[in-house]
């Protein structure tokens, strides 16, 4: 399945207030709004987009190992994802 | 599910020449556990007070009422990131070419739509033919 699908599938199940997850309808509501809101803040456009400079770091790994982005790319092109969390 | 999802094509990202990492607030303890959970062989990386995050305009603030959402549903982000505030980034994908330069840009404000790791192969793709055709047209450049 598609990453999307997987996505969608997901959600359909998280948002249906059924379990395993028992979601009541005003939490689904409250997370419908908060998202609306961050859309509609434009953020995601002011972000950096194509063509800008991607800013260096140099952060740690799971095990606490400085990765700099200046040493990746010396080696090839690089893809960063950004994600919240574990949760 | 979508860090599972670039897993399954790191093989492919890598025979492109590209390396992948994946950054969050998170401390650096659920990184770990992430990575163990999902079995993913590529760097998490711990950006504890988002100042990466934000570099990229990516940082935002939680509004008051879904701060208290989550601190009910017991997601306690001042536990996982160790800070008070309740921020997180906006989902984003990048890929960067060599010289820093960003090529290709995928962010949203809606976390429960994300492209397909296919996208971001294709991408990568379009990045050494470019290349490849750069030096072609100037062989000098083969070495950088």
């Amino acid at each position: 399945m598609k990453l999307q699908e997987q996505l969608d599938a997901f959600k359909a199940s998280f948002e249906s207030g059924a379990p395993p997850f028992n979601v009541p309808r005003a939490a689904i509501e409250v997370m419908h709004r908060a998202t609306e809101e961050l859309r509609r803040s434009g953020q995601a456009e002011r972000a950096l987009g194509v063509a800008a400079r991607a800013p260096a770091f140099a952060l740690p790994n799971q095990d606490g190992q400085i990765i700099g982005s200046a040493d990746l790319l010396a080696r090839g092109p690089l893809v960063i994802t950004f994600f919240r969390g574990h949760w | 599910m979508e860090l599972e999802a670039l897993q399954a094509v790191l093989p492919q990202i890598g025979e492109l020449g590209a390396s992948l990492v994946a950054i969050s607030p998170q401390r650096l303890f659920y990184g770990r556990a992430v990575r163990r959970r999902a079995a993913l062989e590529f760097d998490v990386l711990s950006d504890e007070g988002l100042k990466v995050t934000q570099a990229f305009g990516l940082a935002f603030t939680l509004p008051s009422y879904l701060e208290e959402l989550y601190r009910s549903f017991g997601k306690t982000l001042d536990k996982f990131h160790g800070e008070p505030a309740y921020r997180l980034p906006l989902p984003a994908r990048y890929v960067v070419d060599r010289q820093g330069q960003i090529h290709a840009a995928d962010v949203t404000a809606d976390y429960t739509v994300r492209p397909d790791p296919e996208k971001t192969l294709a991408q990568l793709r379009g990045l050494s033919a470019n290349s490849e055709r750069r030096i072609a047209s100037n062989p000098t450049l083969a070495d950088g």
